[in-house]
């Protein structure tokens, strides 16, 4: 069952917050619109910067990922929650959280459960790498304060862990504060990051 | 889920996320398979496997690349596909690519596509014959700068083979 949430994006263009709704539970049809919305823009910009001679390690890294195969693959399964963020009418940004099996790996933490952010992606109009100036700011933050909301409601205690792509090491690192375990040779040499109780209070506050 | 996120809050952290790019996520699909509903029916289950126990996949793209006279970068290129990717797939021949680059590969080639997903490892169907041919093209062929003619002959029988409804 779905359920929203009132939260507010800082709109470029006007400025100001505007308010927005973080979608708890996405349907399939809130998954195929975010798709027919971002694929061809996507693809548009993908176009420019192959015709642009922007070198392919520029180009958005996850251009390959498809939600509704997410959305398809999960949707049986209680441990996947599928959060969405709707704003004017577009989902600004899509997250797939697993709520069991995962364990820190940090030594203080080692063992304890946490929330693996499976997939977190913002819409392509909202991304640097894309565009020169991005529409909506806090697309991150809001995804990432809400995957911290889901470990705590879970009793993790905001534990929550997540694969960076290549491009966003720094924004985990720096700006969220999590701890980065280095390159895990299991899933394609992805950064490993995760976040401790201490940090995930110090992120929400 | 009530969010109780401060002004104060929302103004420092949209600040510090101006101009960030916040994507996490592994970049295919190894760890959580994915099939279209139009091949599901078919299918037994979605491989849960990391690795593709067949090396038939990566020796078919190499040789079809090959016989195309293409270098990786200009197939990845045509096939609109990651070039890192397809370098893995033809480099470690076990590695399971994701759907969408089979799918890409095989309309690029034009392949029937659930087979190829089968060959990638990403589908396992009952009663499939497609594992045993795919072994013995695989081991016919050998990684060489030009197609052999053996390696020619082993691509166009496998190519017909899995051509066959």
């Amino acid at each position: 069952m779905s359920s929203t949430s009132v939260v507010y994006l800082k709109d470029h263009n006007a400025g100001k917050f505007i308010e927005a709704n973080l979608i708890d539970g996405l349907t399939r049809e809130d998954v195929e619109k975010a798709e027919a919305d971002w694929t061809p823009f996507l693809d548009e910009q993908v176009k420019r910067m192959e015709e642009t001679g922007v070198p392919r390690r520029q180009w958005p890294q996850h251009r390959h990922w498809n939600w509704r195969d997410k959305y398809d693959a999960t949707e049986e399964y209680l441990a996947y929650r599928m959060f969405g963020i709707e704003c004017q009418s577009q989902i600004q940004g899509l997250m797939l959280v697993l709520t069991a099996g995962k364990n820190s790996k940090i030594p203080s933490q080692k063992g304890k459960p946490l929330a693996y952010v499976h997939f977190l992606a913002a819409a392509p109009w909202n991304l640097a790498s894309i565009v020169a100036e991005p529409r909506f700011s806090l697309v991150g933050s809001i995804l990432v304060a809400t995957a911290i909301h889901l470990s705590m409601e879970e009793e993790f205690q905001g534990r929550i862990g997540l694969h960076s792509l290549p491009q966003s090491d720094d924004w985990y690192r720096k700006t969220c504060g999590m701890t980065d375990l280095g390159p895990d040779q299991t899933v394609q040499n992805l950064r490993y990051f995760e976040m401790t109780p201490e940090q995930a209070s110090g992120f929400l506050r | 889920m009530k969010m109780n996120l401060s002004k104060e809050w929302l103004i420092r952290r949209a600040a510090l996320d101006e101009k960030q790019d916040i994507s996490a996520g592994t970049i295919n699909l190894n760890k959580l398979r994915a099939i279209s509903p139009a091949t599901q029916a078919k299918a037994v289950h979605a491989s849960t496997e990391t690795e593709n126990s067949n090396p038939a996949f990566g020796i078919l793209i190499n040789l079809w690349r090959r016989k195309k006279g293409l270098r990786i970068d200009e197939l990845a290129e045509k096939a609109r596909v990651d070039v890192a990717e397809l370098f893995e797939i033809e480099r470690n021949l076990h590695y399971i690519p994701e759907p969408r680059t089979v799918f890409q590969l095989a309309k690029t080639f034009d392949l029937p596509q659930e087979k190829m997903l089968e060959l990638s490892g990403n589908l396992t169907v009952r009663d499939s014959s497609l594992g045993q041919e795919a072994v013995r093209f695989a081991a016919r062929s050998e990684s060489v700068e030009k197609l052999s003619k053996d390696e020619q002959r082993a691509l166009e029988e496998f190519v017909k083979f899995l051509s066959e409804k």
